[in-house]
């Protein structure tokens, strides 16, 4: 009986990973088909991919670049899971953040860095927090599902950002408020004052900047948040069964916005530190493709705030190689999105992945589950 | 049982996991290969970064790679020596850039107005690579990056004079990617400038796209819902100018009451016969910049040690009539070969900038 006992305690840490594992192993496969169907050389392109990835200090930093806003839009999404409530938002919540951060950023002249920075950061928090919270106060008071509401609201942020940088034109309409009035015909603001970008771990041409400590301090206080404390507990409850949670005494409504809100915070600190860290401005075109690619960053890591570290670092290996894999072997770095287009698809639908690997129905307590009651949990 | 099967899965999922792992491998040895080529020939190496998209893409990226193939061809380079990679991001630009520095490449082209910055960053910290900007003005002189440019308003004149030879009715119409690009602009100025000068009482409708530089050149329905307007409003020739914006105006022109009769359209930047062949039954010509010459040309120089700093202007033109060759009177043809002269040679001027 002990030797049982052990060996459910090892399937308690593997069985998650079961599923992603063998999610990602299919769609690299899948990819590996897709470039032999095309007659390119799988094995050139995956070699050149880790190399890419992992190569050398400059692929390792690529790769952590890649995998710092991954980690933030992944958790902001896996939070929302765990209320069953699905934030498509996390793209519109990132550029408020970006934006925000921007704002505070290229302004007040003379603070020192540790206001400056901070005051900043926070900023970008502020905006993803507003923008998350919209969906959620509209569905506790109209219905409104949240998955529309963010979808909407991610070309309006989109359309926003767009606005604040417009460089005017020649038939003197009004340019943006943050526009940089330097850049000509450029939509896009001034340089972020020194006090205020993150500073290098390691500088040009590593580029690796201190905003990772957040993306892993953001991922440890997600974890203590969801399994630490009351309000995690009161989340969790509320996600798995809303009406008994309201029948408990959960305040069910103030937990939806507050969830919505925080999940929108952590999507717009990725912004914050993507503008603050890394492109030292925002344009229209440092949009929220990484806010979409954190719903895969979520189901993938089975949103827990671990799997999503994961999982992130997966995705920001992916994307830090895809250019040398080109380079080396001529492969489109399209593949990459197919490949990951294609861990959406097996991660969403884990029945494939059973039915392909001939694994037994998981109990309902996994975090499949959470997918689905977001469509049925009113 | 279950713990056993358990153990099968996790014993196939590592052993694939060291399979992947093994991969790499195999990378140090093709690596030391192409190491020894670069020994053995001591070669010459172009690479070519895109803007966000495809090298295919029937513009910019395509009609830079192809000068850079021909180049090739032309310099007697090897396949492996030239490459280029395709931006996925925007915030990519810079890495994309260095993996070419670090591979040692001689002449590096970066494609788009986008790159800009990254290109001049590395440029000033890689004086003996030389860089090509296509479509990036320069404001300061770095002698190691050329920005290869276009005088827009030249292509759109030659244009301007077509489309007002063309017209019967006396009306013309541009639908136009964004006034926040200059040359977007300048095209239409040009085109404008052009049609007046054969009929001083030409009605030009020139609609810009009200959206920002990320929505107005990728939006076909706007530019096929212009399109369409105008030739309610009597237009017969009109000249799409924006992209894909431009392309869906060319497309529903092309399906028009009397297309190719009556009914004109021109087409921007390639000659997009080739690269919209839904735009045919209308398309009499196009106004192009000529960037797969001047990207030639700017790489032989830096073959021979001639590299020009700073701005470097390609040729303007219009493409081929096509199939609409027989339809375009002798005398027009006249006038257009005039007006490229006078143009090149400064004695037309478009009025654009001044």
């Amino acid at each position: 009986m002990a030797t049982a006992t052990s060996t459910t305690g090892i399937r308690r840490i593997l069985r998650p990973l079961l599923i992603p594992s063998l999610a990602l192993l299919s769609a690299l496969l899948a990819g590996a088909v897709v470039m032999v169907l095309s007659g390119d050389d799988p094995m050139a392109a995956y070699s050149g991919l880790f190399q890419g990835a992992f190569g050398d200090g400059k692929g390792w930093a690529r790769t952590i670049r890649k995998t710092i806003p991954f980690v933030l839009t992944g958790l902001s999404v896996a939070l929302a899971f765990k209320v069953s409530l699905f934030n498509i938002g996390a793209s519109g919540q990132f550029v408020m953040g970006s934006v925000f951060a921007v704002a505070v950023g290229i302004n007040f002249e003379g603070l020192p860095v540790f206001i400056h920075l901070p005051l900043a950061l926070i900023a970008g928090i502020v905006g993803g927090m507003l923008w998350g919270a919209i969906p959620g106060i509209l569905k506790v008071y109209t219905g409104a599902h949240e998955v529309i509401v963010t979808i909407m609201l991610n070309y309006v942020a989109s359309l926003f950002g767009g606005w604040t940088v417009y460089a005017g034109g020649t038939q003197g309409q009004t340019p943006g408020p943050l526009w940089d009035r330097t850049a000509g015909a450029i939509s896009e603001t001034p340089d972020v004052l020194h006090s205020a970008q993150i500073p290098w771990l390691f500088g040009p041409p590593y580029r690796v900047h201190a905003g990772v400590f957040l993306a892993l301090a953001a991922a440890i206080l997600v974890w203590w948040l969801i399994y630490k404390t009351p309000l995690g507990f009161e989340m969790r409850t509320v996600g798995h069964n809303m009406r008994a949670a309201r029948y408990a005494g959960i305040r069910v409504n103030y937990t939806i916005i507050l969830t919505m809100a925080l999940a929108g915070g952590l999507a717009g600190l990725a912004g914050g530190i993507e503008t603050l860290g890394l492109n030292h401005k925002f344009a229209p075109e440092f949009g929220g493709a990484v806010g979409f690619d954190g719903i895969t960053v979520a189901l993938l890591g089975q949103t827990h705030p671990i799997g999503v570290l994961l999982a992130a670092f997966m995705f920001g290996a992916l994307d830090g190689g895809a250019a040398t894999m080109q380079f080396q072997s001529g492969v489109p770095a399209d593949i990459i999105q197919i490949i990951q287009a294609l861990v959406l698809a097996f991660v969403a639908a884990p029945l494939i992945i059973r039915m392909i690997f001939r694994l037994r129905q998981q109990t309902a307590d996994d975090a499949g589950s959470a997918v689905s009651t977001s469509w049925g949990g009113t | 049982m279950k713990a056993s099967r358990m153990m099968k899965l996790l014993f196939l999922l590592t052993s694939l996991t060291l399979l992947l792992a093994a991969c790499p491998a195999a990378v140090p040895a093709a690596d030391s290969g192409s190491g020894a080529d670069d020994e053995m020939t001591a070669d010459f190496k172009v690479g070519l970064v895109t803007d966000v998209g495809r090298v295919n893409d029937r513009s910019f990226n395509q009609s830079a790679w192809e000068g850079v193939v021909e180049s090739a061809e032309a310099l007697g380079l090897a396949e492996d020596d030239i490459k280029y990679i395709e931006t996925q991001d925007a915030k990519d630009y810079t890495d994309n850039i260095q993996q070419f520095i670090d591979a040692d490449y001689n002449v590096i082209v970066s494609v788009g107005f986008a790159l800009g910055d990254a290109t001049t960053t590395a440029a000033k910290e890689n004086p003996d690579v030389f860089f090509i900007g296509v479509d990036q003005f320069q404001g300061e002189n770095i002698p190691n990056l050329a920005g290869l440019i276009f005088n827009e308003d030249h292509s759109g004149y030659l244009a301007g004079v077509l489309a007002g030879s063309l017209s019967q009715t006396g009306t013309i119409a541009a639908v136009l990617g964004t006034d926040l690009v200059p040359p977007v602009v300048a095209f239409n100025e040009g085109y404008v400038a052009g049609a007046q000068s054969v009929n001083a009482d030409i009605n030009v409708i020139s609609t810009y796209h009200p959206g920002e530089i990320s929505q107005a050149f990728v939006d076909p329905e706007w530019g096929a819902a212009t399109a369409k307007q105008a030739l309610d409003q009597g237009a017969d020739v009109i000249f799409g100018a924006g992209g894909i914006t431009g392309n869906g105006a060319l497309q529903e022109i092309a399906t028009a009451d009397g297309a190719g009769e009556t009914v004109f359209c021109i087409g921007v930047d390639t000659d997009q016969w080739n690269t919209v062949p839904a735009a045919q039954p209308c398309l009499v010509s196009s106004a192009m910049k000529l960037i797969t010459p001047g990207v030639v040309e700017l790489v032989t120089m830096a073959s021979d040690g001639e590299f020009p700093g700073g701005n470097y202007f390609g040729k303007a033109d219009l493409a081929p009539f096509h199939d609409f060759d027989d339809m375009i009177p002798q005398e027009l043809k006249d006038l257009l070969a005039e007006t490229k002269a006078g143009l090149i040679d400064g004695s037309i001027d478009t009025g654009y900038g001044n």
